[in-house]
Protein backbone atom coordinates (compact mmCIF):
# COMPACT_ATOMS: atom_id res chain seq x y z
CA UNK A 1 0.00 0.00 0.00
CA UNK A 2 1.19 3.55 -0.77
CA UNK A 3 2.20 5.60 2.25
CA UNK A 4 0.80 8.71 0.56
CA UNK A 5 -1.98 8.90 -2.01
CA UNK A 6 -3.24 12.13 -3.51
CA UNK A 7 -6.40 11.79 -5.58
CA UNK A 8 -7.84 14.38 -8.00
CA UNK A 9 -6.59 17.21 -5.82
CA UNK A 10 -7.49 20.75 -6.83
CA UNK A 11 -7.10 24.04 -5.05
CA UNK A 12 -8.62 27.37 -6.01
CA UNK A 13 -7.62 30.51 -4.13
CA UNK A 14 -9.21 33.86 -5.00
CA UNK A 15 -10.46 32.50 -8.34
CA UNK A 16 -6.95 31.30 -9.23
CA UNK A 17 -6.62 27.58 -9.96
CA UNK A 18 -3.39 26.88 -8.10
CA UNK A 19 -3.53 23.07 -8.21
CA UNK A 20 -5.41 21.21 -10.95
CA UNK A 21 -6.55 17.64 -10.57
CA UNK A 22 -3.32 16.26 -9.13
CA UNK A 23 -3.14 12.53 -8.52
CA UNK A 24 -0.01 10.79 -7.32
CA UNK A 25 1.03 8.07 -4.94
CA UNK A 26 4.28 7.50 -3.09
CA UNK A 27 5.52 4.12 -1.84
CA UNK A 28 7.10 3.66 1.55
CA UNK A 29 10.86 4.23 1.49
CA UNK A 30 10.83 6.20 -1.77
CA UNK A 31 12.69 9.46 -2.19
CA UNK A 32 10.72 11.55 -4.65
CA UNK A 33 11.76 14.89 -6.10
CA UNK A 34 9.17 17.53 -6.92
CA UNK A 35 10.42 20.05 -9.44
CA UNK A 36 8.96 22.78 -11.59
CA UNK A 37 9.35 26.48 -12.31
CA UNK A 38 8.45 29.14 -9.76
CA UNK A 39 4.68 29.43 -9.32
CA UNK A 40 4.01 25.88 -10.48
CA UNK A 41 2.36 24.99 -7.14
CA UNK A 42 5.06 22.90 -5.43
CA UNK A 43 5.01 24.63 -2.05
CA UNK A 44 1.22 24.96 -2.24
CA UNK A 45 1.02 21.20 -2.71
CA UNK A 46 3.21 20.77 0.39
CA UNK A 47 0.92 23.16 2.29
CA UNK A 48 -2.04 20.96 1.35
CA UNK A 49 -0.18 17.76 2.29
CA UNK A 50 0.82 19.16 5.68
CA UNK A 51 -2.63 20.59 6.43
CA UNK A 52 -2.07 24.34 6.11
CA UNK A 53 -4.45 24.54 3.15
CA UNK A 54 -7.65 22.60 2.57
CA UNK A 55 -8.13 21.47 -1.05
CA UNK A 56 -11.17 22.60 -3.00
CA UNK A 57 -11.58 19.08 -4.43
CA UNK A 58 -9.91 15.72 -4.01
CA UNK A 59 -8.39 13.87 -1.11
CA UNK A 60 -5.13 13.05 0.65
CA UNK A 61 -4.62 9.59 2.19
CA UNK A 62 -1.76 8.75 4.54
CA UNK A 63 -1.24 5.05 5.27
CA UNK A 64 -4.72 4.41 3.88
CA UNK A 65 -6.44 6.95 6.12
CA UNK A 66 -8.20 9.97 4.67
CA UNK A 67 -6.45 12.97 6.26
CA UNK A 68 -7.85 15.67 3.96
CA UNK A 69 -9.51 17.63 6.78
CA UNK A 70 -6.88 17.00 9.45
CA UNK A 71 -5.02 19.87 11.12
CA UNK A 72 -1.24 20.28 10.70
CA UNK A 73 -0.59 19.18 14.29
CA UNK A 74 -2.73 16.06 13.90
CA UNK A 75 -0.84 15.16 10.71
CA UNK A 76 2.44 15.71 12.56
CA UNK A 77 1.28 13.30 15.27
CA UNK A 78 0.50 10.73 12.55
CA UNK A 79 4.08 10.93 11.26
CA UNK A 80 4.18 13.64 8.61
CA UNK A 81 7.17 15.95 9.07
CA UNK A 82 7.74 19.20 7.25
CA UNK A 83 11.02 21.01 6.66
CA UNK A 84 10.40 24.58 5.55
CA UNK A 85 12.02 26.56 2.76
CA UNK A 86 12.64 29.51 5.10
CA UNK A 87 14.18 27.40 7.92
CA UNK A 88 11.57 26.13 10.38
CA UNK A 89 13.85 26.80 13.30
CA UNK A 90 12.92 28.88 16.33
CA UNK A 91 15.74 31.38 16.23
CA UNK A 92 15.14 32.87 19.69
CA UNK A 93 15.31 29.44 21.33
CA UNK A 94 18.44 27.41 22.03
CA UNK A 95 19.34 24.39 19.90
CA UNK A 96 18.41 22.14 22.82
CA UNK A 97 14.99 23.80 23.15
CA UNK A 98 14.44 23.55 19.39
CA UNK A 99 14.75 19.77 19.55
CA UNK A 100 12.91 19.46 22.88
CA UNK A 101 9.88 21.36 21.62
CA UNK A 102 9.51 18.86 18.76
CA UNK A 103 9.82 15.85 21.07
CA UNK A 104 7.45 17.27 23.67
CA UNK A 105 4.80 17.88 21.01
CA UNK A 106 4.54 14.14 20.35
CA UNK A 107 1.55 12.19 21.70
CA UNK A 108 2.24 10.81 25.21
CA UNK A 109 2.85 7.18 24.12
CA UNK A 110 5.35 8.16 21.45
CA UNK A 111 7.11 10.48 23.86
CA UNK A 112 7.39 7.78 26.50
CA UNK A 113 8.75 5.32 23.94
CA UNK A 114 11.65 7.70 23.25
CA UNK A 115 12.92 7.32 26.83
CA UNK A 116 15.02 10.10 28.33
CA UNK A 117 14.34 13.20 26.22
CA UNK A 118 17.58 14.91 27.26
CA UNK A 119 19.53 11.97 25.85
CA UNK A 120 17.51 12.08 22.62
CA UNK A 121 18.26 15.81 22.32
CA UNK A 122 21.96 15.15 22.87
CA UNK A 123 21.89 12.36 20.28
CA UNK A 124 20.13 14.60 17.76
CA UNK A 125 22.68 17.38 18.16
CA UNK A 126 25.57 14.90 17.96
CA UNK A 127 24.10 13.47 14.76
CA UNK A 128 24.59 16.82 13.01
CA UNK A 129 27.78 17.83 14.81
CA UNK A 130 26.17 20.53 16.94
CA UNK A 131 26.40 18.97 20.40
CA UNK A 132 28.84 21.65 21.54
CA UNK A 133 26.31 24.39 20.80
CA UNK A 134 23.30 23.05 22.74
CA UNK A 135 22.83 26.22 24.78
CA UNK A 136 23.37 28.64 21.88
CA UNK A 137 20.48 30.44 20.26
CA UNK A 138 19.50 28.75 16.99
CA UNK A 139 19.55 32.13 15.25
CA UNK A 140 23.35 32.09 15.51
CA UNK A 141 23.66 29.01 13.25
CA UNK A 142 24.57 29.11 9.57
CA UNK A 143 21.89 28.25 6.99
CA UNK A 144 23.36 24.77 6.49
CA UNK A 145 23.50 24.05 10.21
CA UNK A 146 19.89 25.21 10.60
CA UNK A 147 18.83 22.89 7.80
CA UNK A 148 20.68 19.90 9.26
CA UNK A 149 19.20 20.60 12.69
CA UNK A 150 15.71 20.86 11.23
CA UNK A 151 15.97 17.57 9.34
CA UNK A 152 17.55 15.75 12.30
CA UNK A 153 14.89 17.11 14.66
CA UNK A 154 12.15 15.89 12.32
CA UNK A 155 13.82 12.47 12.05
CA UNK A 156 14.26 12.05 15.81
CA UNK A 157 10.65 12.97 16.47
CA UNK A 158 9.63 9.77 14.74
CA UNK A 159 8.27 11.08 11.46
CA UNK A 160 7.71 8.60 8.61
CA UNK A 161 7.01 10.95 5.71
CA UNK A 162 9.31 13.92 5.19
CA UNK A 163 8.25 16.93 3.15
CA UNK A 164 11.47 18.83 2.46
CA UNK A 165 10.94 22.23 0.85
CA UNK A 166 14.14 23.29 -0.90
CA UNK A 167 16.53 21.76 1.64
CA UNK A 168 19.58 23.20 -0.11
CA UNK A 169 18.28 26.77 -0.40
CA UNK A 170 20.52 29.16 1.53
CA UNK A 171 22.98 26.36 2.26
CA UNK A 172 26.71 26.62 1.43
CA UNK A 173 27.91 24.12 -1.24
CA UNK A 174 29.95 22.16 1.30
CA UNK A 175 26.92 21.76 3.55
CA UNK A 176 24.73 20.75 0.58
CA UNK A 177 26.62 17.45 0.53
CA UNK A 178 25.92 16.95 4.21
CA UNK A 179 22.22 17.62 3.62
CA UNK A 180 22.33 15.08 0.76
CA UNK A 181 24.03 12.54 3.04
CA UNK A 182 21.36 13.07 5.70
CA UNK A 183 18.63 12.45 3.12
CA UNK A 184 20.45 9.26 2.04
CA UNK A 185 20.43 8.24 5.69
CA UNK A 186 16.66 8.76 5.78
CA UNK A 187 16.41 6.49 2.75
CA UNK A 188 18.49 3.80 4.45
CA UNK A 189 16.10 4.00 7.43
CA UNK A 190 13.18 3.32 5.02
CA UNK A 191 11.74 6.80 5.55
CA UNK A 192 9.69 8.29 2.72
CA UNK A 193 10.86 11.65 1.44
CA UNK A 194 9.32 14.23 -0.87
CA UNK A 195 11.75 16.97 -1.88
CA UNK A 196 11.05 20.26 -3.61
CA UNK A 197 14.28 21.38 -5.20
CA UNK A 198 15.64 23.50 -8.02
CA UNK A 199 19.07 21.90 -7.90
CA UNK A 200 18.71 19.17 -10.55
CA UNK A 201 22.08 17.46 -9.93
CA UNK A 202 21.11 17.22 -6.25
CA UNK A 203 17.73 15.74 -7.19
CA UNK A 204 19.42 13.22 -9.52
CA UNK A 205 21.80 12.21 -6.74
CA UNK A 206 19.26 11.58 -3.97
CA UNK A 207 15.92 10.78 -5.63
CA UNK A 208 14.49 7.53 -7.02
CA UNK A 209 11.75 9.32 -8.88
CA UNK A 210 10.97 12.84 -10.06
CA UNK A 211 7.58 14.50 -10.49
CA UNK A 212 7.41 17.68 -12.56
CA UNK A 213 4.72 20.25 -11.84
CA UNK A 214 3.81 23.05 -14.20
CA UNK A 215 1.02 25.58 -13.71
CA UNK A 216 -0.54 23.42 -11.01
CA UNK A 217 -0.51 20.16 -12.99
CA UNK A 218 1.63 17.04 -12.95
CA UNK A 219 3.29 16.98 -16.37
CA UNK A 220 6.02 14.37 -15.92
CA UNK A 221 6.61 11.51 -13.53
CA UNK A 222 9.52 9.08 -13.82
CA UNK A 223 13.10 8.19 -13.02
CA UNK A 224 15.50 11.16 -12.75
CA UNK A 225 17.49 10.03 -15.79
CA UNK A 226 14.33 9.79 -17.93
CA UNK A 227 12.81 13.06 -16.75
CA UNK A 228 16.08 14.96 -17.21
CA UNK A 229 16.21 14.01 -20.89
CA UNK A 230 12.53 14.62 -21.54
CA UNK A 231 11.70 17.27 -24.13
CA UNK A 232 8.81 18.56 -22.00
CA UNK A 233 11.16 19.48 -19.16
CA UNK A 234 13.28 21.53 -21.56
CA UNK A 235 10.14 23.26 -22.79
CA UNK A 236 8.98 24.08 -19.28
CA UNK A 237 12.28 25.56 -18.23
CA UNK A 238 13.42 27.14 -21.50
CA UNK A 239 10.10 27.93 -23.17
CA UNK A 240 10.78 25.85 -26.32
CA UNK A 241 12.63 22.75 -27.45
CA UNK A 242 16.28 23.98 -27.55
CA UNK A 243 17.13 21.51 -30.31
CA UNK A 244 14.42 22.80 -32.67
CA UNK B 1 6.13 48.25 60.28
CA UNK B 2 2.52 48.41 59.11
CA UNK B 3 3.54 50.26 55.97
CA UNK B 4 6.19 47.62 55.26
CA UNK B 5 3.59 44.87 55.65
CA UNK B 6 1.24 46.85 53.42
CA UNK B 7 3.95 46.87 50.76
CA UNK B 8 4.46 43.12 51.19
CA UNK B 9 0.73 42.53 50.69
CA UNK B 10 0.45 44.85 47.68
CA UNK B 11 3.50 43.38 45.97
CA UNK B 12 2.28 39.87 46.78
CA UNK B 13 -1.05 40.65 45.16
CA UNK B 14 0.51 41.93 41.92
CA UNK B 15 3.07 39.16 41.41
CA UNK B 16 0.71 36.25 40.46
CA UNK B 17 -1.31 38.22 37.89
CA UNK B 18 1.87 39.77 36.45
CA UNK B 19 3.53 36.38 36.01
CA UNK B 20 0.40 34.84 34.49
CA UNK B 21 0.05 37.78 32.16
CA UNK B 22 3.69 37.76 31.09
CA UNK B 23 3.36 34.06 30.21
CA UNK B 24 0.37 34.73 27.97
CA UNK B 25 0.99 38.23 26.64
CA UNK B 26 4.77 38.38 26.93
CA UNK B 27 5.90 34.90 26.02
CA UNK B 28 2.90 33.82 23.96
CA UNK B 29 2.39 37.22 22.27
CA UNK B 30 -1.37 36.78 22.75
CA UNK B 31 -2.99 40.23 22.65
CA UNK B 32 -5.28 39.60 25.59
CA UNK B 33 -6.20 43.00 27.06
CA UNK B 34 -8.93 41.65 29.30
CA UNK B 35 -7.27 40.24 32.45
CA UNK B 36 -8.91 42.94 34.57
CA UNK B 37 -12.23 41.94 32.98
CA UNK B 38 -11.57 38.40 34.26
CA UNK B 39 -10.62 39.93 37.60
CA UNK B 40 -13.86 41.91 38.01
CA UNK B 41 -15.92 38.81 37.19
CA UNK B 42 -13.98 36.73 39.74
CA UNK B 43 -14.08 39.41 42.44
CA UNK B 44 -17.84 39.82 42.28
CA UNK B 45 -18.41 36.06 41.94
CA UNK B 46 -16.46 35.43 45.16
CA UNK B 47 -17.92 38.18 47.31
CA UNK B 48 -21.53 38.14 46.07
CA UNK B 49 -21.52 34.39 46.83
CA UNK B 50 -19.92 35.08 50.20
CA UNK B 51 -22.63 37.63 50.95
CA UNK B 52 -25.38 35.22 49.93
CA UNK B 53 -24.06 32.10 51.66
CA UNK B 54 -21.73 33.42 54.36
CA UNK B 55 -19.25 30.75 53.29
CA UNK B 56 -15.77 31.57 52.02
CA UNK B 57 -15.44 28.05 50.62
CA UNK B 58 -18.54 28.62 48.49
CA UNK B 59 -17.24 32.05 47.46
CA UNK B 60 -13.83 30.73 46.43
CA UNK B 61 -15.41 27.79 44.59
CA UNK B 62 -17.64 30.22 42.69
CA UNK B 63 -14.59 32.41 41.96
CA UNK B 64 -12.70 29.44 40.54
CA UNK B 65 -15.74 28.44 38.47
CA UNK B 66 -16.29 31.93 37.06
CA UNK B 67 -12.54 32.62 36.61
CA UNK B 68 -12.11 29.38 34.67
CA UNK B 69 -15.26 29.96 32.62
CA UNK B 70 -14.33 33.53 31.63
CA UNK B 71 -10.76 32.42 30.85
CA UNK B 72 -12.11 29.66 28.61
CA UNK B 73 -14.29 32.21 26.80
CA UNK B 74 -11.20 34.35 26.18
CA UNK B 75 -9.24 31.27 25.06
CA UNK B 76 -12.07 30.39 22.66
CA UNK B 77 -12.03 33.94 21.29
CA UNK B 78 -8.23 33.82 20.94
CA UNK B 79 -8.50 30.71 18.76
CA UNK B 80 -11.05 32.30 16.47
CA UNK B 81 -9.78 35.84 16.11
CA UNK B 82 -6.64 37.38 14.71
CA UNK B 83 -4.41 38.85 17.41
CA UNK B 84 -5.51 42.47 16.86
CA UNK B 85 -9.17 41.38 16.79
CA UNK B 86 -8.65 39.62 20.10
CA UNK B 87 -7.14 42.81 21.53
CA UNK B 88 -10.24 44.82 20.65
CA UNK B 89 -12.64 42.06 21.71
CA UNK B 90 -10.93 41.56 25.08
CA UNK B 91 -11.23 45.28 25.84
CA UNK B 92 -14.91 45.05 24.88
CA UNK B 93 -15.44 42.07 27.23
CA UNK B 94 -13.75 44.02 30.05
CA UNK B 95 -16.03 47.01 29.42
CA UNK B 96 -19.09 44.74 29.22
CA UNK B 97 -18.18 43.20 32.60
CA UNK B 98 -17.88 46.72 34.07
CA UNK B 99 -21.26 47.73 32.62
CA UNK B 100 -22.87 44.67 34.20
CA UNK B 101 -21.23 45.36 37.58
CA UNK B 102 -22.23 49.02 37.54
CA UNK B 103 -25.81 48.43 36.43
CA UNK B 104 -26.86 45.19 38.08
CA UNK B 105 -27.29 47.10 41.31
CA UNK B 106 -29.56 44.55 43.03
CA UNK B 107 -26.64 42.16 43.19
CA UNK B 108 -23.51 44.31 42.97
CA UNK B 109 -24.69 47.59 44.55
CA UNK B 110 -23.38 49.31 41.40
CA UNK B 111 -20.98 52.21 41.89
CA UNK B 112 -21.22 51.88 45.67
CA UNK B 113 -19.39 48.57 45.67
CA UNK B 114 -19.71 45.94 48.38
CA UNK B 115 -18.50 47.28 51.75
CA UNK B 116 -17.64 45.63 55.08
CA UNK B 117 -16.15 42.52 53.58
CA UNK B 118 -15.04 40.34 56.49
CA UNK B 119 -11.62 38.73 56.59
CA UNK B 120 -11.22 35.03 57.12
CA UNK B 121 -10.66 34.38 60.84
CA UNK B 122 -6.95 33.57 60.48
CA UNK B 123 -6.31 36.68 58.33
CA UNK B 124 -7.55 39.31 60.74
CA UNK B 125 -4.14 40.68 61.75
CA UNK B 126 -1.92 42.42 59.23
CA UNK B 127 1.15 40.17 59.85
CA UNK B 128 -0.98 37.06 59.27
CA UNK B 129 -2.48 38.62 56.15
CA UNK B 130 0.98 39.49 54.81
CA UNK B 131 2.18 35.96 55.57
CA UNK B 132 -0.78 34.39 53.76
CA UNK B 133 -0.35 36.64 50.70
CA UNK B 134 3.40 35.92 50.66
CA UNK B 135 2.82 32.16 50.81
CA UNK B 136 0.23 32.37 48.03
CA UNK B 137 2.60 34.51 46.00
CA UNK B 138 5.47 32.05 46.50
CA UNK B 139 3.20 29.24 45.31
CA UNK B 140 2.39 31.16 42.12
CA UNK B 141 6.04 32.10 41.57
CA UNK B 142 7.01 28.41 41.80
CA UNK B 143 4.15 27.38 39.52
CA UNK B 144 4.81 29.99 36.84
CA UNK B 145 8.59 29.47 36.87
CA UNK B 146 7.97 25.74 36.46
CA UNK B 147 5.43 26.37 33.68
CA UNK B 148 7.81 28.74 31.93
CA UNK B 149 10.64 26.19 31.95
CA UNK B 150 8.41 23.25 31.04
CA UNK B 151 7.03 22.12 27.69
CA UNK B 152 4.25 24.69 28.11
CA UNK B 153 6.68 27.62 28.16
CA UNK B 154 8.67 26.29 25.21
CA UNK B 155 5.53 25.63 23.19
CA UNK B 156 4.19 29.12 23.99
CA UNK B 157 7.42 30.62 22.71
CA UNK B 158 7.47 28.38 19.63
CA UNK B 159 3.89 29.38 18.78
CA UNK B 160 4.69 33.05 19.19
CA UNK B 161 7.77 32.82 16.96
CA UNK B 162 6.03 30.87 14.21
CA UNK B 163 2.66 29.27 14.62
CA UNK B 164 3.08 27.38 11.35
CA UNK B 165 6.43 25.82 12.30
CA UNK B 166 5.10 24.88 15.74
CA UNK B 167 1.94 23.31 14.33
CA UNK B 168 3.96 21.36 11.76
CA UNK B 169 5.81 19.76 14.67
CA UNK B 170 2.56 18.77 16.36
CA UNK B 171 2.16 21.63 18.84
CA UNK B 172 -1.53 22.23 19.53
CA UNK B 173 -2.21 25.95 19.83
CA UNK B 174 -5.67 25.27 21.29
CA UNK B 175 -4.25 23.18 24.12
CA UNK B 176 -1.26 25.38 24.93
CA UNK B 177 -3.11 28.71 24.87
CA UNK B 178 -6.11 27.35 26.80
CA UNK B 179 -3.81 26.15 29.61
CA UNK B 180 -2.10 29.57 29.72
CA UNK B 181 -5.45 31.42 29.83
CA UNK B 182 -6.73 29.18 32.64
CA UNK B 183 -3.49 29.51 34.66
CA UNK B 184 -3.77 33.30 34.41
CA UNK B 185 -7.46 33.08 35.37
CA UNK B 186 -6.67 31.03 38.48
CA UNK B 187 -3.90 33.44 39.52
CA UNK B 188 -6.48 36.23 39.20
CA UNK B 189 -8.92 34.29 41.42
CA UNK B 190 -6.16 33.94 44.03
CA UNK B 191 -5.49 37.70 43.95
CA UNK B 192 -9.18 38.51 44.26
CA UNK B 193 -9.69 36.24 47.26
CA UNK B 194 -7.19 38.43 49.16
CA UNK B 195 -7.66 41.90 47.69
CA UNK B 196 -11.20 42.79 48.79
CA UNK B 197 -10.63 41.17 52.19
CA UNK B 198 -7.55 43.34 52.61
CA UNK B 199 -9.35 46.65 52.12
CA UNK B 200 -12.71 45.32 53.40
CA UNK B 201 -14.31 46.62 50.21
CA UNK B 202 -15.04 45.41 46.69
CA UNK B 203 -15.30 48.48 44.51
CA UNK B 204 -15.67 48.78 40.70
CA UNK B 205 -13.11 51.62 40.61
CA UNK B 206 -10.38 49.07 41.35
CA UNK B 207 -11.16 47.28 38.08
CA UNK B 208 -11.12 50.17 35.65
CA UNK B 209 -8.72 50.57 32.73
CA UNK B 210 -5.93 52.30 34.75
CA UNK B 211 -5.51 49.04 36.70
CA UNK B 212 -4.83 47.28 33.42
CA UNK B 213 -2.36 50.00 32.39
CA UNK B 214 -0.47 49.37 35.63
CA UNK B 215 -0.40 45.61 34.93
CA UNK B 216 0.75 46.20 31.36
CA UNK B 217 3.46 48.57 32.59
CA UNK B 218 4.74 45.88 35.00
CA UNK B 219 4.90 43.23 32.28
CA UNK B 220 6.42 45.41 29.58
CA UNK B 221 8.94 47.11 31.88
CA UNK B 222 9.97 43.73 33.29
CA UNK B 223 10.64 42.39 29.75
CA UNK B 224 7.70 40.56 28.18
CA UNK B 225 7.93 36.82 28.79
CA UNK B 226 10.42 37.08 31.64
CA UNK B 227 9.22 35.60 34.93
CA UNK B 228 12.07 37.18 36.92
CA UNK B 229 11.33 40.48 35.17
CA UNK B 230 7.65 40.31 36.16
CA UNK B 231 8.53 39.75 39.81
CA UNK B 232 11.18 42.50 39.94
CA UNK B 233 9.02 44.92 38.01
CA UNK B 234 6.04 44.23 40.33
CA UNK B 235 8.24 45.10 43.31
CA UNK B 236 9.70 48.25 41.76
CA UNK B 237 6.49 49.68 40.32
CA UNK B 238 4.48 48.99 43.49
CA UNK B 239 7.22 50.69 45.53
CA UNK B 240 7.12 53.64 43.15
CA UNK B 241 3.33 53.86 43.26
CA UNK B 242 3.13 53.58 47.02
CA UNK B 243 6.05 56.00 47.41
CA UNK B 244 4.00 58.67 45.63
CA UNK B 245 1.73 58.77 48.68
CA UNK B 246 4.46 60.69 50.49
CA UNK B 247 4.43 63.55 47.99
CA UNK B 248 2.61 66.41 49.63
CA UNK B 249 -0.04 67.09 47.00
CA UNK B 250 -3.84 67.10 47.14
CA UNK B 251 -5.44 63.80 46.11
CA UNK B 252 -7.13 65.54 43.16
CA UNK B 253 -3.67 66.21 41.70
CA UNK B 254 -1.91 63.08 42.90
CA UNK B 255 -4.44 60.70 41.27
CA UNK B 256 -4.07 62.03 37.70
CA UNK B 257 -0.31 62.49 38.24
CA UNK B 258 0.03 58.84 39.14
CA UNK B 259 -1.90 57.82 36.01
CA UNK B 260 0.26 60.07 33.89
CA UNK B 261 3.44 58.64 35.41
CA UNK B 262 2.45 55.05 34.68
CA UNK B 263 1.33 56.05 31.20
CA UNK B 264 4.79 57.49 30.57
CA UNK B 265 6.46 54.39 32.06
CA UNK B 266 4.34 52.18 29.79
CA UNK B 267 5.09 54.22 26.67
CA UNK B 268 8.82 54.26 27.44
CA UNK B 269 8.83 50.51 28.11
CA UNK B 270 6.91 49.82 24.89
CA UNK B 271 9.42 51.93 22.95
CA UNK B 272 12.41 50.21 24.52
CA UNK B 273 10.91 46.73 24.09
CA UNK B 274 9.34 47.30 20.66
CA UNK B 275 11.30 44.47 19.01
CA UNK B 276 10.23 41.96 21.67
CA UNK B 277 6.64 43.15 21.76
CA UNK B 278 6.03 43.29 18.04
CA UNK B 279 8.44 40.81 16.42
CA UNK B 280 8.26 40.04 12.73
CA UNK B 281 6.00 37.01 12.29
CA UNK B 282 7.36 34.15 10.18
CA UNK B 283 5.00 32.17 7.99
CA UNK B 284 5.21 29.27 5.56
Amino acid sequence: MSILAVTHLSLTLQDQHILKNISLSVEEGDVVGLIGPNGSGKTTLFNVLSGFLVPTHGSVHFRGQDITGFSPSKRAHMGIGRVFQNFGIFREMTLEENVLVALEALPAEQRKALGNLKEVVQGTLEMVGLSGHAKKKAGSLSGGQMRLLEIARTLKSGKELFLLDEPTAGVAPKMTHQVGDLISELKRDRKTVLIIEHDLPFISRVCDRVIVLNVGEVVLDGKPSEVKQHRKLQEIYFGADPTS
Amino acid sequence: MDFFLHLVVTIGLWIPISMGYTLLFGKGQVMHFGPIGVSVACGYAIFVTLGATGSYIAGIAMGILVGTAVSLIFAWLALRLENDGLGVMSIAVHLAAMVIVLNWTDVTRGALGIPRIPRMPFLETLPMFALAVTLASLFWIALFVWADRSALGRQMQALSESESFAKAMGVSRAKVHTIAFVLLGLAIVSDNVFFAQYIHLLHPNDYHFPTFIFLLAIVVAGKPGSMVGAVLSSILLVLLREGLRFIDLPISVLGPMRLLLFGVILLTAVYVRRDTLFPQKRTV
